[in-house]
């Protein structure tokens, strides 16, 4: 029976088509800004939450906190690989077109010929182009498939940022946000163009890995102790604990959206609510007819809440749906001090999204139903 | 033979400090297949009657027996089954679900029996042929003349081929015409589909038409006549 009378709710929804428009596009507006703040969290819960499989180190300049001003002698890689548990220490130069938070930097990382894959997480790819062409031509660039589609970029051309002009070898794929927003070329390309001495100068940090994740905080410590005196020393941490330093501004920031999402909800919950207060207002004297005719309170009820979850579930589908899509197509990273997190396009959040909608959809319909239910007849006939 | 009997029927309201008592102890006997006025002047009962008859309001004391079942003794849910089962109920100011058109009014009760899609067509258009409204059915409410409005109200009562059809003053807000039409078609149900009829009604004009006339007094049965028709 109940099911009889979806058709019925369907109707009254489709045809109040301001009152349901303006309802579906307050949801929509609410639910996009939930997802994308929810895109942005998921990015930095991606970027920053360490793992049992991470086993990279960074090795930066004590007390900076940009790759302008992070600067290490290239020769400390040889010292780093030197202490026990260090599988590599390849040293990289990090450029970016801009240091503070944006959502389309280019960041040039130079590493050298040889080290390539050592800096690369596992599980990369080349999408076109050839990595062969990289190791040959000086100018040569790796570009992450992120920044590709950001920028428009393919294999043969020519791509200029931050003073710095590449050719575009081969495009990178890769499950690691820093690889997929990154411009991989020759470190001594880099340190020549960057003016900076050429190979043996200096580097911005290091990227060092080591056999045991078990060991990467002694080995951290290890390596700030080897060159605690010297004239450049250093501040060692997992890549993931880096990212959350380095972009912390970003991180406060998207913390701060968090409310903001969940204002977003709050919206959602008032907005239908609102509409099906009013609904139930104005349809005092169909619902008493209704009854009159045979219909349950029970059955009424159900047909306010499966209203409510229709409004959720299309506004909710619209706003959750714009916000992935956006998110997808954009390929959007927040970068800063050479770091990147993406904004994620997880197919989760699409489900996420959906069934939040749903469910404030029926939660908001909840009270008015009730309230419908217990409705007597007669006293409804005589109040209209 | 008897359709309706009301023993002692009572209906009591709290007024605030005052208490109104529309029905006080009213015996009343309908027969199967009569059609009958129920007449009197403003608060002697008539609309309470109605709607304790068409289940939408509960006796507060004394026994009501329709088809053989006491409405009293139904639960909630069981009451409004009870009423989509045996009630047809035609408004005074018709009460059609406006965002629906004629064709959702009439199948509306439908929607609550177990049938096909096919066969809630088949029901819904001789309704409305019967009514003589086929060609509006996809007209919204606010398409229609009130004419057309109460015609498809009284659809949308007999869809379900209910045991009894009620009416509160179906003409009350009708034109001469469109009054004379409404009448002659719910004299036509109760003449030739055998349909007991309790109609309210102010007008002595369209209490002619019943077979039966009730007066009600302060919530008692004063005055019952065979009508001239």
């Amino acid at each position: 029976m109940m099911l009889r009378t979806i058709p019925l709710v369907l109707k009254q929804i489709t045809r109040s088509p301001i009152r349901s428009g303006l309802t579906v596009g307050g949801i929509a507006i609410a639910m996009f800004l939930f997802c994308f703040v929810e895109a942005m969290r998921d990015g930095v819960g991606e970027a920053t939450n360490a793992s049992a499989e991470d086993a990279t180190l960074i090795v930066y300049r004590q007390n900076r906190y940009c790759p302008f001003t992070s600067k290490l002698p290239q020769y400390y890689g040889d010292r780093i690989e030197e202490i026990e548990g260090v599988t590599s220490a390849v040293p990289v130069q990090i450029t970016v077109t801009n240091c503070r938070a944006s959502l389309d930097v280019v960041t040039f990382r130079g590493v050298p010929v040889g080290e390539l894959e050592d800096v690369l997480e596992p599980g990369w790819r080349i999408a076109d182009g050839s990595l062969a062409e990289w190791r040959t031509r000086g100018d040569g660039a790796l570009i992450g498939e992120a920044m590709a589609n950001r920028r428009g970029i393919g294999v043969g051309d020519r791509f200029s940022a931050a003073g710095i002009t590449v050719y575009v070898a081969a495009i990178l794929e890769s499950d690691a946000a820093q690889d997929r927003n990154v411009s991989y070329v020759q470190l001594p390309f880099l340190q020549e163009t960057l003016k900076t001495g050429g190979t043996g100068g200096v580097v911005t940090q290091f990227s060092v890995r080591v056999d045991d994740p078990l060991v990467m905080e002694e080995v951290a410590r290890a390596i700030d102790s080897e060159f605690r005196y010297d004239e450049h020393p250093t501040s060692t941490s997992s890549e993931k604990a880096f990212v959350g330093r380095a972009a912390r501004d970003i991180i406060e920031i998207v913390g701060f959206a968090t409310w903001l999402g969940w204002g977003a909800l709050v919206t959602v919950f008032a907005l239908v609510a609102n509409a099906i207060v009013l609904a139930m207002r104005d349809r005092i004297r169909d619902h008493a007819v209704l009854q009159t005719l045979g219909f349950t309170g029970g059955l009424i009820g159900f047909m306010v809440v499966f209203e409510g979850a229709v409004l959720g579930i299309v506004g909710g589908g619209i706003g959750t749906l714009a916000a992935w899509g956006i998110a997808r197509v954009g390929h959007f990273s927040m970068t800063m001090g050479g770091t990147n997190i993406e904004i994620s396009s997880n197919p989760m959040l699409l489900v996420l999204g959906i069934a939040l909608a749903v469910a404030l959809g029926i939660l908001a319909g909840v009270v008015p139903a009730w309230r419908v239910s217990r409705r007597e007849i007669a006293h409804s006939f005589r109040t209209v | 033979m008897t359709l309706i009997r009301c023993d002692k029927l009572t209906r009591v309201y709290q007024g605030g400090v005052e208490e109104i008592r529309p029905l006080d102890e009213l015996d009343l006997a309908i027969d199967r297949g009569q059609f009958v006025a129920l007449m009197g002047p403003s608060g002697s009962g008539k609309t309470t009657l109605l709607n304790l008859l068409a289940g939408i309001d509960r006796p507060t004391s004394g026994r009501l027996v329709i088809d053989d079942q006491s409405i009293g003794e139904l639960s909630r849910n069981e009451l409004a089954a009870w009423r989509a089962d045996h009630v047809g109920y035609v408004f005074q100011l018709y009460n059609l679900v406006p965002v629906l058109n004629a064709y959702e009014n009439v199948e509306l009760p439908l929607l609550l029996k177990p049938m096909s899609q096919r066969e809630r067509h088949e029901r819904v258009s001789a309704a409305l042929e019967v009514v003589g409204i086929a060609d509006r059915h996809a007209h919204y409410p606010r398409q229609l003349s009130g004419g057309q409005e109460q015609r498809v109200a009284i659809a949308r009562a007999i869809v379900t081929e209910p045991t009894l059809l009620l009416a509160d003053e179906p003409t009350g807000d009708l034109d001469k015409a469109s009054a004379t039409a409404v009448m002659e078609l719910l004299k036509r149900l109760n003449q030739e589909q055998g349909r007991t009829i309790v109609m309210v009604t102010h007008d002595t004009t369209t209490a002619e038409y019943a077979d039966l006339l009730l007066h009600l007094e302060k919530g008692r049965l004063l005055e019952k006549e065979e009508a001239s028709t």
